[in-house]
């Protein structure tokens, strides 16, 4: 332990590699983890809105479809998937113009499956009461959904939601394997010149963690907000 | 014309025989209460006449549509309004846009139109101070009243009651049966499902008692209560009556 912190504090190249590849780490994810991470969550949010309805709602084929597709996200590996999406669809003359594009598409893909039966499960969570009072007062199915029973899901799905999140931040580093070069890609490329995996694979362990504990910081502040909407 | 008229409806729950063959007429501005044992399909008759259940075979006129052919079901149902025994009030709004919400989307009101209407029904139901509370912060007596008032101001043409009182502390009834009392005599038809034996033996003009799916007896609140024929109503009063 003492040895472990004389390595830290004594030893100035060591110094010099950490406050140099800080910002180098920093901002590749500030300019590609984070946008990544916006731009796929809010696509698997519309994705898992959209097929949380469709298989609450028992339409026909529409919810076989979307079955399958639950089924076929859940039942593979995030990283087959990219590789799949990456360097295997190009063969059936799917061609991405930048890797990053890609990797939107999969994580919104994958945690919209994931996302989808959380909201399912918080739209069964709705008393039926609910829907029939809709009904009741003329409205239509598509109001009562949209202005009604969605948003008090989308309350009780929030802090399963916010996990989703919080681990797409983190599941983003697979995304180097696809040559986007987010964090965890620059951060192999620094150890690969400088040999200190151990010190630059803590430093890009505390930035994934300085980035989740904002959001899950940012959830806290929500779900007061969110509670004080209903009088909690 | 009458303003409902329900011929021979059955409907089966699966193999459960719940209406076996239900008829009688509702009068515009007429309040019917329909009495009996639990289990009897009183709800189930109820929740028909909105179509928020279907039955199998026989005939329902609701303000001269029949049920069967209802080609509008949003603006049918705007004219016949339905206060729960749950409440439902819709748990993410508050109280006053409970009672706007579905005047400006489904009556297209505007909205300063849907406010004023709504503040003077809540008005009438004594919950004007909480307009802007939520219902998981009110009691249930207080829920209910504001449930009233939102079936109320898409002005029904027919009101129904499926047991009002039945989830409320028994401190909390009155209030409640009060402001169903307040409603009476402004020409609203309304139908009313309930337990509590002296309130609708005041307020009806008519009492269905209904029994293992049918309509064992019917009358005004004297015949069926000072002089009952069936021998089931008999039963069934002396046990509501003597609690």
């Amino acid at each position: 332990m003492i040895n472990c912190f004389k390595m830290f504090s004594m030893d100035s190249r060591l110094l010099e590699i950490f406050l140099n590849s800080f910002t180098r780490i920093l901002i590749p994810g500030l300019l590609v983890t984070i946008p990544l991470t916006i731009v796929a969550f809010f696509l698997a949010m519309i994705i898992a809105v959209v097929v949380a309805i469709i298989r609450f709602a028992n339409i026909k084929i529409l919810k076989d479809i979307c079955r399958f597709y639950v089924w076929i996200i859940r039942g593979t590996p995030l990283l087959v998937q990219l590789f799949f999406a990456y360097y295997g669809l190009p063969k059936l003359g799917i061609t991405w113009t930048s890797p990053f594009i890609c990797a939107v598409l999969v994580f919104a893909f994958n945690e919209g499956a994931y996302a989808s039966e959380t909201i399912r499960g918080s739209l069964n969570s709705v008393s039926e009461g609910q829907i029939e009072a809709g009904y009741c007062v003329g409205m239509s199915y598509l109001q009562i959904m949209w202005r009604i029973v969605l948003p008090q899901a989308l309350r009780a799905a929030f802090p399963s939601l916010m996990n989703g999140l919080i681990g797409m931040v983190k599941d983003t580093s697979l995304a180097s394997n696809i040559t986007v070069t987010e964090m965890f890609f620059v951060t192999r490329t620094i150890v690969t010149t400088t040999y200190e995996p151990l010190l630059l694979y803590l430093e890009v362990a505390l930035i994934y963690l300085l980035f989740s504990s904002i959001l899950s910081k940012v959830q806290t502040v929500i779900e007061k907000k969110l509670n004080a909407q209903v009088g909690k | 014309m009458s303003i409902i008229e329900i011929k021979d409806v059955k409907k089966n729950f699966h193999n459960l025989e719940v209406l076996k063959g239900v008829s009688f007429n509702v009068e515009k501005g007429e309040v019917v209460s329909i009495i009996g044992p639990s289990g009897g399909g009183k709800s189930t008759l109820l929740r028909c006449l909105n179509c928020l259940e279907t039955y199998d075979s026989g005939s329902i006129k609701v303000i001269g549509e029949d049920l069967k052919e209802i080609k509008d079901m949003n603006s049918f149902r705007q004219k016949v309004g339905m206060v729960f025994q749950q409440f439902n009030l819709f748990a993410n709004m508050n109280v006053l846009n409970n009672c706007i919400f579905a005047q400006t989307k489904a009556l297209k009101r505007n909205k300063d139109e849907a406010k004023k209407i709504a503040l003077e029904n809540l008005q009438k139901v004594g919950m004007e101070k909480f307009i802007n509370a939520y219902p998981n912060t009110l009691s249930g007596g207080q829920k209910q009243r504001v449930a009233i008032a939102r079936a109320i101001s898409m002005n029904p043409e027919i009101l129904l009651f499926d047991e009002p009182t039945s989830a409320l502390d028994p401190e909390m009834v009155e209030e409640v049966l009060n402001v169903i009392r307040s409603l009476v005599n402004k020409g609203l038809t309304m139908i009313i499902v309930s337990h509590e034996i002296d309130f609708v033996r005041d307020i009806s003009d008519k009492i269905i008692f209904m029994d293992d799916g049918i309509v064992a007896e019917s009358g005004s609140p004297k015949e069926i209560f000072t002089n009952p024929k069936n021998e089931r109503t008999k039963v069934f009063l002396r046990k509501v009556i003597r609690n």
